[in-house]
């Protein structure tokens, strides 16, 4: 509750400043302004739908590079020849911004839903992979032992012993791929992808409707929120 | 009858076994001696299949010895390293039964038995880190044992465990192999405890060869008081004992 006072004091200043007129009314809209925005981009079905659309490219990409980024990392960190191999292709690959990808995807799968999880996926791609690989390299050598002399399959190794004995920071790794997922979609959707929330704020922006485009930022601030609260309880 | 005919370990250019040799008739005790880096740990993943010698061959009732194998149980020193500790006592001792393909309700089943023997009858729902080191080992060789293993393969087991709870596992181990007939290799730096557990104890120089071999013709049962004060059991350590010195 604490915490409330802050943004509480704030929107009362704000709303004061504005109707004192101390603060532009093009950039600054009102509190009272953004709130009934808010409720009409509720009731109108808009905000519903494009944090649906936002949603569906990000958590999309973040699976493919959950799913994609476990394996990569369990064979990384397995085998030392093949980290030797591929390891300075990773380091290559890894700096390049996942939005400097966005005109190569958007080469590849034209606007919409793919190119834009493509972009996610890149992004999310990497802590999954570091993670997991230094997880699985971290995993006690007699365990791995113990799975070989008793002649367990690799994938119940990697079912039984492996991957339980990386979860802890397997998970660490999801959560901050979960937090890219969602910037990395708004970023694509505000640079050019016309879909989703990020659109929707260009959209506000150009029409001069700032009241709406502070409904439409607060509300991400919320769900990012929530993304990372649903992560905590469900991931270590 | 185990057979290991002129094995040899390098790694890199480092030799750590050095041409070895030895058999252990099926049923019998052998323990391994040796000052820390003599290559007694990688003796016992070479019998274990876990590595493979660079030269020489080792072979088990007449087959050899190219990988693991389900019928050779290892028992490791470090046991909170060994044991999974994301499941519970039960469930670390059933992984043994899992691996072979037991089902349940025959694998519960064989748990509990194995744990009631191995005196964890009240511990089956506990974690690894909620029990003491003895408990801890304990907990290893009932899965090991749940492995139905023809060898028992053991590394320093009782190495880290303190003089009580150590003589008492002594015990326990001597006659649970000598009740099932199994074949043990047990590694260990004390030299008294491989006289008393082993009916042939193997001296390892420190340049990874075999310093000595002695069968140990002390009859079994044998008791920790009355063994340790035996004529033979001093006149063994008289003679090995300087071959551990430096």
């Amino acid at each position: 509750m604490k915490g409330a006072l802050i943004p509480a004091v704030l929107a009362i200043l704000w709303e004061a400043g504005s109707r004192a007129g101390l603060l532009p009314q093009d950039s600054f809209s009102r509190p009272s302004a953004i709130a009934a925005a808010f409720v009409h981009g509720f009731a109108d079905g808009t905000i519903p739908r494009d944090t649906w659309l936002t949603f569906e490219a990000a958590l999309a990409g973040f699976a493919i590079a959950a799913v994609l980024g476990i394996l990569a990392g369990v064979a990384l960190g397995l085998s030392a020849r093949l980290e030797r191999v591929v390891g300075p292709s990773v380091d290559a690959l890894r700096p390049i911004p996942s939005v400097a990808l966005i005109p190569l995807a958007l080469l590849v799968f034209g606007f919409g839903v793919r190119m834009e999880a493509s972009v996610v996926a890149f992004a999310c791609f990497w802590p999954v992979l570091l993670m997991t690989q230094s997880a699985v390299r971290g995993i006690e050598p007699r365990l791995l032992e113990l799975a070989r002399s008793l002649q367990l399959s690799f994938f119940a190794t990697l079912r039984k012993v492996i991957l339980p004995a990386a979860f802890d920071r397997i998970g660490v790794g999801l959560r901050l791929a979960l937090g890219i997922s969602l910037v990395v979609a708004v970023t694509v959707e505000i640079v050019l992808n016309p879909r989703g929330l990020g659109h929707a704020m260009i959209g506000a922006q150009q029409a001069l409707r700032s009241d709406l485009m502070y409904a439409q930022l607060l509300w991400l601030g919320a769900l990012g929120w929530m993304l990372n609260h649903a992560a905590k309880k469900v991931l270590p | 009858m185990i057979q290991v005919r002129g094995a040899s370990v390098s790694f890199g250019e480092r030799q750590v076994l050095g041409g070895i040799s030895f058999d252990v008739p099926t049923g019998q005790f052998l323990c391994v001696v040796g000052p820390s880096g003599c290559g007694k740990s990688t003796l016992l993943r070479l019998l274990a299949g876990l590595i493979r010698p660079s030269i020489g061959e080792i072979s088990v009732e007449g087959r050899t010895v190219d990988g693991p194998a389900r019928e050779r149980a290892i028992v490791f020193q470090d046991y909170t390293k060994a044991l999974l500790p994301w499941r519970t006592v039960a469930g670390n001792v059933a992984l043994s039964l899992e691996a072979g393909g037991t089902r349940e309700p025959e694998r519960s089943r064989r748990v509990a038995e194995l744990l009631a023997k191995m005196g964890l009858g009240h511990a089956v729902r506990h974690f690894p880190s909620q029990l003491s080191g003895g408990m801890q080992q304990r907990v290893q060789i009932a899965r090991a044992l749940a492995q139905d293993p023809k060898l028992l393969l053991m590394d320093e087991p009782f190495g880290a465990l303190d003089a009580i709870t150590r003589q008492g596992l002594q015990d326990e181990v001597a006659r649970l192999a000598l009740d099932r007939r199994t074949t043990v290799v047990f590694i260990t730096h004390d030299l008294e405890e491989a006289i008393y557990l082993g009916d042939q104890v193997i001296v390892l120089s420190e340049k990874g060869s075999i310093a000595e071999r002695v069968q140990i013709d002390i009859p079994r049962p044998r008791t920790q008081l009355e063994t340790r004060e035996d004529a033979r059991f001093l006149a063994y350590r008289h003679r090995l004992f300087g071959l551990l010195q430096h």
